[in-house]
């Protein structure tokens, strides 16, 4: 299964994400998740960039909280609303909203 | 063309999950997918005509009305709607009011499926 | 003969939201999800509890009694009752002190002939494998 998982909360430990098991499986950070792919706690990037997942974080989100794509971790691909649209249907196959 | 369904169970007004499943919606629209909305539980808000626009407050009736005329179809929970006291000619023109059965329908016939659940 | 699979996946606690509640609804609504299909086409749900979705699944519900409103337990024995299959994941059953004897197994008294199973997650996971669709609620 190639399993596109949303994250659209600031959790730096999510148990569900971490449970998950797919061929392939893409991490989406929207909303409040897009805090993930900015954020250091203490200077630590949140675990759920070290699942090993290629991670991604909607553009739009992080500009409207105040993120720049440069704070971005270098782990995270940014992608917009039309490149979202082409990883639901050419990446994976079933999505789920965390 | 494939066929996306979205599932809003977000509300219209404290969330901006709606704005989301518009910006999507309306991205996928561009690239010539299908695109069915389901609006659910308080996500059936979005589709009840007359809501005033504040700046404060999402405001979505003119954009998702003009998604609606580029082929959009959004169908709203009729018992949903019915609990939260708007009824049939409360519902925005073109817009859908279906029982739930409607949306698993719609997955059935979808390439992809993308379900945002309430909080 | 299309058959579809849709995991409804709950991981929320019932009440204080519609969420959980809104899944089993919708998964019941499977039972005339033919109307709007073709004559050779169908749905098969899945209902799935997993973290702390599994809470849902404790007997003795008394929402009607105190405040008037269908039980999310009512919703999980109709769900039994329409035969849809109904895991409940061990793993977070065990986490939270819980067995078998505590939670709503069964639907005897409304006549199901199915009982709500005590899966691993790896088993849910399975399910959500080989479902067309996940509707994670």
């Amino acid at each position: 299964m190639k399993l596109g998982v949303f994250v659209s909360q600031y959790s730096r430990e999510n148990d569900t994400l971490s449970r998950l098991k797919a061929e392939k499986l893409g991490v989406i950070l929207v909303q409040n998740g897009v805090y993930n792919a900015a954020l250091k706690e203490d200077g630590k990037s949140s675990p759920i960039l070290d699942k090993g997942t290629t991670v991604y974080a909607l553009s739009e989100d992080l500009q409207t909280r105040g993120l720049s794509v440069d704070s971005v971790d270098s782990k995270v691909k940014v992608v917009d609303y039309d490149g979202l649209v082409d990883l639901i249907f050419n990446e994976y196959e079933k999505i789920i909203w965390l | 063309m494939s066929k996306l369904t979205i599932g809003c169970f977000s509300s219209l007004v404290g969330s901006m999950t709606t704005d989301f499943v518009v910006k999507l919606a309306e991205a996928a629209r561009k690239k010539g997918h299908d695109v069915d909305i389901w609006l659910s539980g308080n996500g059936t808000m979005l589709s009840k005509k007359g809501q005033r626009s504040f700046k404060d407050y999402s405001s979505l009736e003119k954009t998702i009305k003009e998604l609606v005329a580029g082929g959009i179809n959004v169908t709203a929970c009729e018992a949903c709607a019915e609990a939260r006291g708007y009824h049939k000619e409360d519902l925005i023109d073109g817009f859908g009011r279906k029982s739930m059965d409607w949306y698993l329908a719609s997955c059935f016939s979808a390439d992809r499926v993308l379900h945002i659940g309430g909080e | 003969m299309a058959i579809k699979k849709i995991a409804f996946v709950v991981d929320k606690l019932p009440y204080k939201t519609e969420t959980s509640r809104l899944a089993l609804t919708h998964a019941i609504s499977s039972q005339t999800v033919e109307i709007h299909l073709e004559e050779d086409e169908n749905i098969t749900p899945v209902l799935a509890f997993v973290g702390e979705g599994v809470l849902n699944c404790i007997k003795d519900h008394k929402a009607s009694d105190v405040y008037g409103i269908t039980s999310l337990e009512s919703h999980i024995k109709n769900a039994l009752l329409t035969d849809i299959k109904v895991l409940i994941c061990e793993e977070d059953v065990k986490r939270f002190g819980l067995t078998a004897d505590s939670l709503i197994m069964d639907a005897e008294e409304l006549g199901a002939d199915i009982t709500s199973e005590l899966v691993p997650f790896d088993t849910i996971m399975e399910e959500m494998n080989t479902a067309d669709h996940i509707l994670y609620f």
